[in-house]
């Protein structure tokens, strides 16, 4: 159907589960208070997404269209518990700051929304590839909006200073609202990017560069 | 076969592969959680009581009830401190319920006769940037050698010796109550408290 270099293109920025979809906002503003909290929330997203694609797309065929659904749900929340399980063990430190928003990756629409239009009509591999590639554009998204926030509340990128003391962080976007904040720039910040591509696509290049 | 039956087997199988899936996990991650969780209490009780304590703290432990520690009168539980048999302090949880956002819970250490040797906040929803300079700062260390006696026991707002922040008050104010609490109980208490368990006493 679709070759891989597009899945990636599509799943990482074209249909980025964010910046195209506006999906699974409640873990985008709700953890990315510094930007190591976004990559954890977005890593642990990315594998359940992996997970879920893959096994959705290895049962596709035999699980009959009306029960499709609750099936997902039901591989979806697995793959979360296990991730939930094991971060808590293994990655314990994490697991505490993230703590409530793991379980809720279940009810990001995002999965679901993955499983459903994508692994449920495309091979394992494929899908397996939209998986990562929708995973990193969503850790993306959080990085890009935890960074952020954190070096305009906290004057700090990965917990280092980057100011120097006499910066003054605005307390206000570590807060819930400038969460909300952050991330209207940004998609303005991609809006234009977009519509720059746009611009540049119009007008004809003068001299076609032969293919090396 | 009808298709209500079919659809009900392949709801079946998938929940039945996702439980056994789910149980084996579970089977293998419990014992490294037990463990993790078992260091950061560990780390927090280094972190607080005295430097030196020869004795397994988190197995040395004795629980307590009471209001003062904790409004909903859950059990508290008292890690104790000793080396080479002398007590050397006790560290436990009390629980600010009265912070800006949330419960506060706060671990603090006491050695006998009741100086305060430690605090450290355990868990807290308080503003990053404000309230949360209760962990990010040395503010806890202002507790450190202090008594029910050698210190008036309240921020310096409400005419007590220990600071607050810059635009915000309640956390500190929340933590020092608490604090205080749980030194009045332990000075009612000392004795029990330091009490060895009932399995040691029966020898």
């Amino acid at each position: 159907m679709s070759t891989t270099k597009e899945i990636i293109t599509s799943g990482f920025w074209t249909n980025n589960v964010v910046f195209a979809q506006l999906l699974g906002m409640c873990p985008l503003l709700g953890v990315t208070t510094t930007a190591i909290n976004g990559i954890g929330m977005g890593m642990a997203s990315l594998a359940v997404l992996l997970g879920s694609n893959v096994v959705v797309s290895l049962v596709r065929n035999y699980i009959p269209t009306e029960v499709r659904i609750p099936s997902y749900i039901i591989i979806i929340a697995s793959f979360v518990t296990i991730i939930d399980l094991v971060m808590n063990a293994y990655l314990h430190d994490l697991h505490k700051v993230l703590g409530l928003f793991i379980p809720l990756i279940v009810v990001n629409c995002a999965i679901l929304g993955r499983a459903e239009a994508f692994a449920s009509k495309n091979s394992v591999i494929q899908s397996a590839i939209d998986g990562i590639a929708s995973g990193l554009g969503f850790t993306f998204a959080l990085f890009l909006l935890g960074a952020s926030r954190e070096l305009l509340g906290a004057g700090q990128i990965f917990g280092i200073d980057v100011f120097g003391p006499s910066y003054h962080p605005a307390i206000g976007f570590i807060l819930p609202p400038g969460a909300f904040i952050a991330l209207g720039f940004i998609l303005m910040g991609i809006k234009w990017l977009e519509a720059k591509r746009e611009e540049r696509k119009v007008v004809p290049a003068p001299i076609p560069i032969p293919e090396a | 076969m009808p298709d209500f039956i079919k659809m009900g087997l392949a709801l079946m199988v998938v929940g039945l592969v996702a439980t056994s899936v789910l149980a084996v996990t579970e089977s293998v991650t419990r014992e490294p959680i037990a463990e993790a969780k078992r260091q950061e209490i560990l780390r927090a009780l280094t972190q607080v009581l005295p430097q030196g304590f020869d004795n397994a703290p988190d197995s040395d432990t004795v629980l307590f009830t009471d209001a003062r520690l904790n409004r909903k009168l859950k059990p508290v539980t008292f890690y104790r401190g000793r080396k080479g048999g002398a007590n050397l302090g006790v560290a436990y949880v009390v629980i600010a319920p009265d912070g800006y956002s949330g419960n506060i819970e706060i671990m603090m250490a006491v050695t006998p006769g009741g100086t305060v040797s430690g605090i450290q906040v355990v868990a807290h929803a308080e503003t990053p940037g404000l309230g949360d300079k209760i962990v990010i700062t040395d503010w806890p260390k202002s507790f450190q050698g202090k008594t029910i006696d050698n210190i008036k026991w309240g921020v310096k707002k409400d005419g007590g010796d220990f600071d607050q922040f810059a635009g915000a008050t309640i956390t500190p104010r929340a933590v020092v109550k608490a604090v205080k609490k749980g030194l009045e109980f332990f000075l009612e208490n000392e004795a029990k408290i330091f009490q060895p368990a009932s399995t040691e006493a029966a020898k």
